[in-house]
């Protein structure tokens, strides 16, 4: 397996366990079953938890972005995020050269059609019931450390 | 003891297997068993076969060697079948099944894009965007918001962070599906929100390739995009 060199913004090069990492679900999840045959047990799994994105709308993921937004530093932030806008500009123009052209305009529509969806529509969702669930814990693998637990409401 | 299977492939398959290690601690020679037009790639199972990073690795290398010389179905790591004899039955069962895959796969492998945003990034984005949030935070900072502000802010924010990421998801899906033959998404985990694998041809290799790494380019402020492949195609069998 190679890793497709990234170029840009903090796009990852990925290399050696790190790759087999993002594709280990692949490999332990999909794949060809042949039903006949017998699957050795994948309980005690060493090498790490697939851990499912745990998706809660809950008193606690509130409070977190409450506390999260709370704590930012918003003066020295504001120069940090390039409006989505923007950039959907920027596509349009940088990539009306070369051979991927139509492919570019392509994917700038379709982001930006899906960003007027966001941004531009009303939320629709807001008056829906609260789902409240048991807000589930997960174990992170020690290599990929992360911030988030949760975000979304419901899958 | 059983016989585990790493693969089926057409019998046409040159099979360069010397000098790849099968799955266990001392793993036996890779062979195949042929049944017909298709040809399932073995060894024998290891007693107490557990996934280890070794023996997924393992299972990992023997696809990308046959991947590189023809088209291969992968199966799902620690499949064992008792005997060779079910193994060439299990090909023979389903022997129209598995050659149409295979023809329909030949030429294509599997890229897989996750993608994860950073947090603090994308809240900016949010409290600069939407009014309601940033007054909410203000007042919350300023000690003059009401007890249940916090629940509020942080409300709106999970809502705007789902919807955006749901946005930002499908756009970067919909730029790259013109160059795809299939798309499967699944769910993302960790702090991803997007994991969506593509069947891509080898003549829309290039362009999926270019056109992907404009998108990270141009999006690439505050997101990670981790783009694995060419993979065996796990996703598409």
């Amino acid at each position: 397996m190679t890793v497709v060199p990234q170029g840009g913004g903090d796009v990852a090069r990925g290399g050696g366990s790190g790759s087999l990492y993002d594709v280990l679900e692949l490999i332990l999840d999909r794949g060809l079953v042949i039903d006949i045959f017998v699957r050795v047990s994948l309980v005690g799994i060493e090498i790490l938890k697939i851990d499912a994105r745990v998706v809660v709308a809950s008193v606690d993921t509130y409070l977190r972005f409450a506390e999260a937004c709370n704590r930012l530093d918003l003066e020295t932030g504001r120069k940090a995020p390039a409006q989505l806008t923007d950039i959907v500009g920027d596509t349009v123009e940088s990539g009306a050269k070369g051979k991927s052209k139509g492919a570019l305009s392509g994917a700038a529509e379709a982001i930006t059609d899906s960003l007027k969806a966001v941004t531009g529509g009303d939320s629709d969702d807001e008056d829906e019931e609260e789902e409240e669930r048991e807000p589930v814990r997960k174990r992170r693998p020690a290599k990929r450390a992360s911030k988030r637990t949760s975000t979304r409401e419901r899958e | 003891m059983g016989v585990y299977v790493y693969s089926v492939t057409d019998k046409q398959h040159p099979l360069r297997l010397d000098g790849l290690r099968g799955v266990g601690e001392s793993p036996g020679p890779l062979r195949a068993v042929t049944a017909g037009s298709l040809c399932a790639v073995v060894s024998d199972a290891p007693e107490d076969l557990r996934p280890k990073r070794r023996d997924v690795g393992a299972h990992q290398e023997v696809q990308e060697r046959l991947m590189a010389d023809g088209t291969v179905l992968p199966l799902r790591f620690g499949l064992v079948a008792a005997t060779d004899d079910e193994v060439r039955s299990a090909l023979e069962e389903r022997a129209e099944e598995y050659t149409d895959r295979l023809l329909e796969l030949a030429g294509c492998a599997e890229y897989n894009l996750k993608v994860a945003q950073d947090e603090d990034s994308l809240l900016r984005q949010i409290l600069a965007e939407s009014p309601p949030a940033r007054q909410l935070n203000d007042d919350i900072r300023n000690g003059t918001a009401d007890p249940s502000a916090a629940m509020r802010l942080g409300e709106l924010v999970a809502q705007e962070v789902q919807a955006r990421q749901e946005a930002l998801g499908a756009g970067v899906v919909e730029a790259l599906r013109p160059f795809a033959r299939d798309v499967d998404s699944t769910q993302p985990t960790g702090s991803d929100f997007l994991n969506v694998s593509f069947l891509v041809a080898d003549d829309q290799e290039e362009a999926f390739l270019t056109t992907e790494l404009s998108v990270a380019h141009q999006l690439g402020e505050g997101l990670d995009f981790r783009l694995n492949g060419p993979l065996p195609p796990y996703s598409f069998v």
